[in-house]
């Protein structure tokens, strides 16, 4: 449930058909007043990069990806000091709010897990 | 007489045990050795070395992806697995195949024979493992070996001899530009079922046959990787590097005889017993110059050289000139019939002693497994028991008609040219 992206109900929720059905307007036009998207960001330039695991799944998106990033990121830093919104047909559609670096996230800290059981693993002689 | 007798069949014994004749299983040519050895070994010899490849460096950077993440397991999982079981998993590339080798106890077989074919159906090939680990490894792997000038110039060698094919270097380059992608595409006919035999040491063969049966049946049966024939062309090339001067002088050939080994033993300055010189034609080059031998026998060619190193540019450029002259005598046929049958008797030990470890069995027998032409020791010792001192001086004396393939690294300004040597 927790890990390098921190406390998530999300795939408790996921599992329920009518919870899922439930929540999912709620988390919608939360994500929308949120307000990242209308700073062009998706939600996964949100994380928390400042880990080694983060940083590790960060080194591994595609070039095109992690230029992608980048330039949302300074565009949305820009608009920020301006204390300005992107232009309204610039804002990130619902579409486009991919969670392209979480798998990536999550295949890193099951390395991480991975590498903690064998380097704990006790033997026992059959 | 009793000796002679006694010495024979002791060596006959091993000889007939040696060699199992490779059968058929699941598509794949299976061979086992079992000669009691301590240990046990499962090798999977595939016919993708780098004279295969469809880019160059994918050979390299396949030979570093053995053992990383597969479907099943992932690499740290091999890796410690195998620690448990106290095995050793290697992986070595040759030009024409590449061989994963697992090595264990008896008794844990079956366990690394499902490791090896998880390997070849279904290692995953990422991105990321390509550039954390696999690209580190060839650049390292690369610079290490052409930083001995010897090696370099074995390597150049080839290209010049052969440009194509056998001509492909051994070690990726650094500027080689080789994605994920190119390696699975690579890996995906390369493990395939005509591709692929496997080599069983200190295992029986009834018990491997079984292994292969269970283990090794996803594997696509496309057509076998084919390459254009070899063709010979010679010529020269000088480097302008640090270190020992160093030259290559050899001759290719595409019709590889075993009158090819007799001659690397007849001029190999290794002497039979420490802090002597040795009775070799070459043994007597100047002061500080060395010189080695190469022979290396590929399925359709062969190539066959002297490395000439010594400490300055005089040194190396005389002792080029003796090996030049040793070779036109032994072609002339100055050599006489008993230094051809001390040759003959050296390249059958050198033959024998090869297939004792594991690594020269692999080169020594992966070519005539794939290509199903078994071949025993006993074939080969009468194949250089015919080869005569006369047949021997015409044999040698053909090589030589062809264009000599000549490498010179060092001081580029300084360092001899081919006909400086009287090549």
């Amino acid at each position: 449930m927790s890990g390098p992206l921190g406390l998530s109900l999300a795939p408790q929720i996921r599992a329920s058909r009518s919870l899922y059905k439930f929540f999912l307007p709620i988390a919608q036009s939360y994500a929308n007043i949120a307000g990242y998207r209308r700073m062009g960001l998706k939600y996964d330039d949100l994380l928390v990069e400042e880990r080694p695991d983060v940083q590790k799944a960060l080194s591994r998106l595609d070039k095109r990806e992690s230029y992608d990033r980048v330039f949302r990121l300074k565009t949305a830093f820009q608009y920020s000091i301006l204390h300005h919104d992107l232009p309204k047909d610039k804002w990130l559609k619902e579409s486009d709010d991919k969670r392209y670096l979480t798998p990536v996230i999550e295949e890193v800290a099951q390395e991480d897990s991975e590498r903690l059981a064998w380097d704990t693993m006790k033997v026992e002689a059959k | 007489m009793l000796a002679a007798a006694a010495r024979r069949s002791g060596v006959r014994v091993p000889l007939k045990r040696s060699f199992a004749t490779a059968t058929d299983v699941a598509g794949l040519k299976v061979a086992t050795l079992n000669n009691g050895q301590p240990t046990a070994s499962i090798s999977l010899i595939v016919k993708a070395g780098s004279r295969f490849e469809s880019k160059p460096g994918v050979a390299h950077a396949l030979k570093n992806f053995a053992f990383k993440n597969t479907s099943d397991k992932s690499s740290l999982r091999i890796v410690r697995e195998a620690e448990l079981f106290g095995g050793v998993l290697s992986s070595t590339l040759g030009r024409e195949h590449l061989a994963l080798t697992a090595e264990f106890l008896p008794g844990d077989e079956a366990y690394f024979a499902e490791l090896l074919s998880s390997l070849a159906t279904s290692t995953k090939f990422t991105t990321h493992e390509l550039n954390e680990s696999v690209t580190s490894a060839v650049h390292a792997e690369s610079l290490a070996a052409l930083s001995s000038p010897a090696a370099h110039a074995v390597e150049l060698a080839h290209t010049i001899a052969f440009r194509r094919g056998l001509g492909r270097p051994l070690f990726a380059s650094p500027h080689s530009s080789i994605t994920a992608e190119d390696v699975k595409s690579f890996a995906a006919t390369a493990f395939s079922q005509g591709n692929i035999a496997v080599l069983g040491t200190g295992i029986d063969g009834n018990v491997l046959t079984k292994l292969v049966e269970k283990y090794f049946t996803g594997l696509a049966s496309s057509t076998t990787s084919s390459a254009s024939a070899s063709q010979y062309f010679g010529g020269e090339t000088r480097i302008d590097a640090p270190g020992a001067p160093t030259i290559f002088i050899g001759y290719g050939t595409t019709s590889p005889a075993p009158t090819l080994a007799v001659l690397a033993s007849l001029l190999d300055p290794t002497p039979s017993l420490k802090w002597t010189t040795g009775t070799s034609p070459l043994a007597a080059l100047p002061e500080g110059a060395t010189a080695q031998v190469v022979h290396l026998p590929y399925t359709d060619a062969a190539l066959f050289g002297v490395v000439v190193q010594a400490q300055t540019v005089d040194g190396v450029k005389e002792a080029g000139k003796a090996v030049v002259q040793a070779l036109k005598n032994v072609a002339s046929g100055s050599v006489k019939d008993e230094e051809v049958k001390k040759a003959i008797a050296k390249a059958k030990f050198a033959a024998a002693s090869t297939i004792e470890s594991r690594d020269g069995l692999l080169t020594a027998f992966a070519p005539q497994l794939l290509a199903n032409t078994g071949t025993t020791l006993d074939a080969l010792f009468t194949s250089f028991d015919k080869v005569s001192a006369s047949a021997f001086s015409q044999a040698t004396s053909e090589l030589i008609k062809s264009k000599p393939t000549y490498v010179s690294i060092g001081e580029a300004h300084s360092m001899p040219f081919a006909d400086e040597l009287g090549l």
